[in-house]
């Protein structure tokens, strides 16, 4: 009798608590994530300019003008370009920095935060910084290149179309490899010593090892590092912000500035929206075949 | 751990100088900012990688006194911790009520939550930016607040859920038979227990917010000072000869940052492990 009364009384409790502890932030985020996103659905449709009070409707146009567009084409290029160089380059640079944080006998702790500071800098301060060390006249680099009898190598690296890119991304991976290398870190430790040990008996030299076992049984950190990796480049804003401005000319103008740029600086905030739900359909399919090519690879333990 | 006083190998030298090469260049930069804050604009054009010749501090008195810096740094500072705490109210709690009430309709809203998470703020910032004019809550600090707080539901409820599943019930029932009221319960009997996960959230949350650019370029008055990292945007443009005074203002953002990382290092790595399990 009185145990049936107890558990009648906590079920009616028990629906109230969960209900309005999840309310204010089902409110917020339905109302500054959710329904922004769906209305971008909607306002692709349109030309509106950001500030005529009076939307017009002109169906498909939008995509028609991005398809044809040769401006959205290179961006599109440049932010498939920029992707996989980065990638590549910031995996492979975290997982070296990694291995040499792991392996080296002294200070492993004062190593490991200088390798990881720059990934806390705001990507602003951070091209600002590399924006001046690149600088033609004065930056550090043409200096050294100097210095060493190079400099006809000189050249005006964010200025000249050839490089602009290639040193935003270089710059991109000093800023984010620390973060990768964290992750590929705890991979490495959570190796067990006697496979290596097994492994030197029978023979097999440090590369072997790498190859063989360390590697393989990465896997997993490399599927989360490639992913986050990718998004995060497209994703990318702030550097190309400062240090070039999507230019000289058209030449760093990625699907993230070309949408910025198109919305707040041409006002043209339907097209921009349009090229918005690209780029979310972009990254969703991107991130889905990852998930399902990486998971193949993975050894479990 | 494992290398216990064995004697030095050769190996082991050559590996540690090239680490400290590598660690050299990666640390040049941030040196090359700090010095170059303390410099003579002349000084940063003659030789980038000297040190200062005196501690010059008259591009930190310029601009603390005579632009409109000091207010951006109190607004960075009131976005950040005015974020921060709000979510530190809302989100714990909600992830509190997905967890432990575990029924259909909350497993809905997890997934719903954790969805946010692939939407990039690019995706939808043209249409926030329109609605909160309607709101009118454009051109004041609660925009932004707001925005940050809904933007990390999706990840703040995964870090809390996760943890939570490992705090046994058994705690949360006795005090219930005590008469503790379930709110009474989340806050003194379940929330200090979930320290770790707060802070890693501050941690991450808080930088993030504190180096934002974009959102709240877009979103606060035109014509006033914003955010630290928005001023420092402009006066690369404004300021272009004077290169002192933008590096005095990166170093005044970067300190904070600094003092955080020292502090509190664990929870940065932590924070950057767990977040990794979501892939």
């Amino acid at each position: 009798m009185s145990a049936s009364f107890v558990k009648t009384k906590r079920k009616t409790w028990w629906k109230d608590y969960a209900l309005w502890f999840i309310l204010p932030a089902f409110a917020l985020y339905s109302v500054f994530v959710i329904w922004p996103t769906l209305s971008s659905i909607n306002l692709s449709f349109t030309s509106w300019d950001g500030i005529n009070p009076d939307i017009r409707y002109i169906g498909f146009e939008n995509f028609k003008e991005m398809w044809n567009s040769p401006r959205v084409h290179n961006a599109l290029i440049n932010t498939i370009y920029l992707a996989i160089a980065l990638v590549l380059l910031e995996n492979i640079v975290a997982l070296a920095l990694a291995v040499l944080v792991d392996k080296v006998r002294w200070f492993r702790n004062l190593f490991r935060s200088i390798f990881y500071f720059p990934v806390l800098m705001s990507g602003i301060i951070m091209g600002f910084i590399w924006m001046i060390i690149l600088n033609y006249n004065f930056g550090v680099v043409n200096q050294l290149l100097d210095a060493i009898g190079l400099g006809n190598l000189k050249t005006d690296w964010l200025g000249n179309p050839d490089f602009a890119l290639l040193s935003i991304i270089l710059s991109t991976v000093w800023k984010a490899a620390g973060y990768y290398m964290i992750i590929y870190l705890a991979g490495l430790q959570g190796i067990p010593q006697e496979l290596m040990e097994a492994a030197s008996i029978d023979g097999a030299g440090r590369w072997k090892q790498f190859r063989h076992i360390t590697f393989p049984l990465l896997a997993g950190a490399t599927t989360v590092c490639v992913m986050l990796s990718m998004i995060g480049s497209l994703k990318m804003f702030d550097q190309i912000a400062v240090m070039t401005n999507g230019g000289p000319g058209f030449a760093t103008e990625t699907l993230t500035y070309i949408i910025y740029r198109v919305a707040f600086g041409e006002g043209r905030q339907g097209f921009g929206t349009a090229l918005a739900l690209v780029l979310f359909i972009l990254i969703l399919l991107i991130s889905l075949v990852q998930i399902k090519v990486l998971r193949k690879r993975e050894v479990q333990m | 751990m494992r290398k216990t006083k064995a004697r030095i190998r050769p190996g082991d030298v050559v590996l540690f100088a090239v680490t400290l090469i590598v660690a050299i260049l990666f640390a040049f930069p941030i040196y090359f900012n700090i010095m170059s804050a303390f410099k003579t604009n002349g000084e940063i054009l003659r030789d980038a990688i000297a040190f200062p010749s005196g501690f010059y501090l008259e591009s930190f008195k310029y601009l603390l006194t005579k632009t409109d810096y000091p207010k951006a740094i109190s607004n960075s500072a009131i976005l950040t911790a005015g974020s921060i705490i709000c979510m530190i109210f809302i989100i714990p709690m909600a992830a509190y009520g997905i967890e432990r009430k575990n029924s259909k309709w909350t497993n809905g809203v997890y997934i719903y939550f954790l969805f946010g998470m692939m939407i990039p703020f690019q995706v939808y910032m043209i249409p926030l930016f329109k609605q909160l004019k309607t709101m009118g809550l454009f051109g004041n600090l609660a925009g932004p607040i707001l925005i940050y707080i809904a933007g990390s539901v999706g990840f703040g409820v995964l870090l809390y859920t996760s943890f939570l599943k490992g705090i046994p019930r058994e705690i949360e029932e006795s005090a219930e038979i005590d008469g503790c009221s379930r709110i009474g319960i989340f806050w003194r009997v379940v929330f200090p227990l979930l320290g770790p996960v707060t802070a890693s959230m501050v941690v991450l949350q808080g930088l993030g917010i504190w180096n934002d650019f974009l959102m709240p370029m877009l979103v606060l008055p035109s014509g006033e000072p914003k955010t630290m990292i928005v001023e420092l945007f402009f006066y690369v443009g404004e300021f272009s000869s004077r290169w002192d005074m933008i590096f005095a203002g990166t170093t005044m953002s970067l300190v904070p940052v600094l003092i955080a990382f020292l502090s509190l290092q664990k929870y940065f790595v932590k924070g950057v492990s767990s977040g990794a399990i979501k892939g």
